[in-house]
């Protein structure tokens, strides 16, 4: 039996690798799925510096010389990076401008005119009760502070601006209420709250603190959740087309004349096994290569490879053999399109509550997650990699069930696979696929 | 077994279904001459879809070496019963069995297997499907082989193409190949000149011939009548999942007695053709063109009739016939025998 499920499986492997398909997607896949982490790489080390005229439109009469002196202070602390003295934001020049109470919404249109031909970046509105903010002037935008700008949903510039504009207005608050210039920075004193990792001790015995990097923190799960997705998505996603088309081309009927259908399956998951690790190892191989270019060699986390290899042989066992029991039950391609959703489901819906789940990644939710086999390798991987890590336990109890799992669908995969494989026409019902699951 | 020769009754030409059906199940058109062991064996094998019976309460001895022809319409249950000898599907009862043992899953080596439809990955090159399918089957000079094959049906330079640049004929060929290689004692064809110019259908036949002479077995289904006629030694009809012929193609003609009367008449004979199903004891008249064919009520002379006949018009020439084969297969399963609601499709299933 070994040697024909082998001979199944090369024969699936090198017709899954040895396709030009196979090749772009390698290229194509880390793009489409790493586009917005590299995006903000490249964004961080090629910042957009182009100088920014802003107008400032106050109505306080008195707020915005000292709003564009602490602006223009901040820009002048900022404008270029300590270490290389490479310019890492750009340079804003301020206009100010008088409101004109009779007709603010006028002003305001003729300002957002400019913004839209491109005379302004933006314009910075101080209301009449930023100076003496009420509970009211604090829901309402034009009586406190707002800003207009064509940035898109998450432009940087008003949390940028919100520290000094505040700063000034602090300052005249303060002023107004006779305290000394010079006690004006003590007052004002800002700590920042810094996230910690965990105390622990080191192999020596030393106790030791370090700084949370946030970046490691979230690049490193969020990475691994999705070196994982897209594997199994490279691997599993062509996989039932694939089926269903050599159904309907009549393959399988000749193949299982000298092979079972048992052993047909086996080689089509022992194949698509071989297809993820290798698309998995050009990865692997390319990621170091990539973050040391990047600098960013520490953020591989290098022990967790093996659960990385565990965890995608299950999920690529469980899947392929599901593409092979829906493929088989297709009766048309528009079918295989249908029930590919399905496949991919384990891996995407991870996928979209990754960022409640990394949020939170000892929640419940995301516990719960982790431990429902289906779930289990992105969502278990992405917890162990963030910080803090899991319990030594639930890995290991969510590897035994998706070992459980792994077998128990297999088996009731091979089941539907041995009877649908040679009916043609209209697909069969879910309930038939139950019935056949159930009684083979 | 009873030999056609013992048979008292003589067989109605206007048989039913169910009459044929009866006859054969006592054993009246079974017969082997010199019947060496059974390649193949089928008990009572009965497959069911739902609520068709495909195949019904099946019987069939196929001996060793022989050339078997399945023959029947479109839905009868020829694929299926392939199928079950095959090992792809497994009868809900009964038993098979290949060369004296009962099969149990896929009979790995001993049957090479054609199916109706062409399935082949069309991706792979001629040479890598065919040496893939010849280690399948567990071919241990499978190389060599393909070669000889491929020269032998002239695929020789198609070896290193793609199996979705040939042609269909070719295709046929190709998986004609892969079905006969590492010479399996039984090799079962479905439908295999489908499809096929005659210079293909011609060279597929003399590799056919060519196994058998080697002493393979043979189970071919066709439609074409004549190919049935003249390469299988026995014929098998299956209609409507039962089986209703089964015996060597000259027994088979004897069940149907000389009930044809094939004649032509004289050009300025006006009357040819007109009326001639009015005369006493014809059935059925049927115009091939130069020559007209009557066939002969159940019990009716064939002397009164053809005296009839002269009397009507000028013959030129006449004789008395046996059906053939295709006429046979008319007669069980032509339109007269129709019964919609027995001729569901096995749709699921062929």
């Amino acid at each position: 039996m070994l040697h024909k499920v082998l001979l199944i499986a090369r024969r699936d492997y090198l017709a899954a690798i040895q396709t030009k398909a196979f090749l772009i997607a390698l290229v194509i896949a880390p793009i489409l799925f790493g586009g917005g982490v590299f995006t903000s790489v490249i964004t961080k080390k090629r910042p957009d510096i182009r100088p920014r005229l802003v107008a400032v439109l106050d109505h306080t009469g008195v707020a915005a010389a000292p709003v564009v002196e602490s602006i223009e202070r901040l820009n002048k602390m900022e404008l270029h990076d300590p270490e290389t003295g490479r310019q890492v934001m750009p340079e804003y020049s301020f206009e100010t401008i008088t409101a004109d109470s009779a007709d603010p919404d006028g002003q305001r249109l003729e300002l957002s005119q400019r913004v839209r031909s491109g005379g302004l970046f933006g314009f910075l509105e101080i209301g009449p009760g930023a100076l003496h903010p009420t509970l009211a002037v604090r829901g309402d935008p034009a009586a406190g502070l707002a800003w207009y700008a064509n940035e898109g949903a998450f432009g940087e510039t008003a949390n940028w601006l919100d520290g000094p504009v505040n700063d000034a207005l602090r300052r005249i608050r303060l002023s107004e209420l006779g305290v000394d210039k010079s006690r004006f920075n003590q007052v004002l004193a800002n700590l920042s709250v810094y996230r910690m990792d965990l105390v622990s001790r080191d192999k020596t015995g030393q106790v030791r603190m370090a700084q949370r990097n946030n970046l490691e923190a979230t690049a490193v799960p969020i990475g691994m959740a999705l070196l994982l997705t897209m594997v199994v998505m490279m691997t599993s996603g062509p996989m039932l087309p694939a089926i269903a088309q050599d159904k309907m081309q009549r393959v399988h009927e000749m193949l299982l004349a000298s092979a079972t259908p048992s052993e047909l399956i086996c080689g089509k998951v022992l194949a698509a096994i071989g297809q993820s690790l290798t698309t998995a190892a050009v990865y692997l191989v390319g990621a170091p290569l990539a973050l040391k270019a990047l600098d960013m060699s520490n953020l591989l986390p290098v022990h967790l490879l093996p659960w990385f290899i565990v965890y995608l042989i299950s999920e690529i066992t469980i899947l392929s053999a599901m593409a092979a029991a829906l493929g088989s039950a297709c009766g048309s391609p528009q079918d295989a399109q249908s029930l590919n959703i399905v496949l991919i489901a384990p891996v995407v819906v991870p996928l979209i509550m990754l960022s409640q789940l990394i949020q939170r990644p000892s929640g419940a939710l995301a516990t719960g997650m982790s431990l429902f086999p289906l779930f289990t390798p992105v969502v278990m991987l992405m917890r162990q990699a963030a910080p803090g890590g899991v319990p030594v336990w639930q890995p290991w109890a969510a590897l035994g069930g998706v070992i459980v799992a792994t077998v128990g669908i297999v088996w009731l995969a091979a089941r539907i696979f041995r009877v649908v494989i040679l009916m043609q026409g209209k697909a069969p019902k879910l309930s038939e696929l139950v019935r056949w699951a159930v009684q083979g | 077994m009873i030999s056609l020769s013992d048979r008292a009754t003589p067989l109605p030409l206007q048989c039913s279904i169910d009459w044929v059906c009866k006859y054969v199940s006592n054993g009246f058109c079974r017969v082997r001459a010199g019947a060496s062991m059974n390649a193949i064996q089928l008990r009572n094998v009965t497959k069911v879809f739902g609520s068709v019976a495909a195949v019904s309460d099946l019987s069939l001895s196929i001996p060793e070496g022989s050339i078997y022809g399945f023959i029947g319409p479109n839905g009868s249950g020829k694929t299926t019963t392939m199928r079950m000898i095959v090992g792809i599907l497994h009868p809900d009862g009964g038993s098979i069995q290949l060369m004296g043992k009962e099969v149990k899953g896929v009979p790995i080596g001993r049957i090479g297997y054609l199916p109706e439809e062409r399935g082949l990955y069309r991706k792979m090159r001629l040479r890598a499907l065919l040496e893939f399918h010849g280690s399948l089957r567990g071919g241990l000079n499978v190389s060599a082989e393909v070669t000889e094959w491929l020269q032998r049906l002239g695929l020789a330079e198609w070896a290193d193409k793609p199996v979705e640049a040939l042609s269909k004929g070719m295709s046929q060929k190709a998986q004609f190949i892969a079905a006969v290689l590492c010479r399996p004692p039984i090799v079962i064809l479905d439908e295999p000149f489908s499809g096929l110019d005659p210079v293909a259908a011609e060279s597929l036949r003399e590799a056919i011939l060519e196994l058998r002479q080697r002493g393979t077995t043979v189970v071919l289904s066709t439609h074409d009548m004549p190919t049935a006629e003249a390469m299988c030694e026995f014929i098998f009809m299956i209609f409507r999942g039962k089986k209703v012929l089964d015996g060597s193609l000259a027994d088979i003609q004897e069940l149907y007695s000389s009930d044809i009367i094939r004649f032509s008449i004289s050009n300025d004979s006006s009357r040819a053709g007109h009326d001639l199903g009015e005369v006493p004891g014809v059935e059925q008249v049927r115009d091939l063109g130069r020559v007209q064919e009557l066939r002969l009520a159940h019990g009716s002379d064939p002397q009164l009739v053809l005296r009839e006949l002269v009397s009507r018009t000028q013959l030129i020439s006449f004789a008395l016939a046996k059906p053939s084969l295709h006429d046979i297969f008319l007669r069980i399963a032509g339109p007269a025998s129709a019964d919609p609601s027995e001729t569901k499709s096995e749709s699921n299933v062929a």
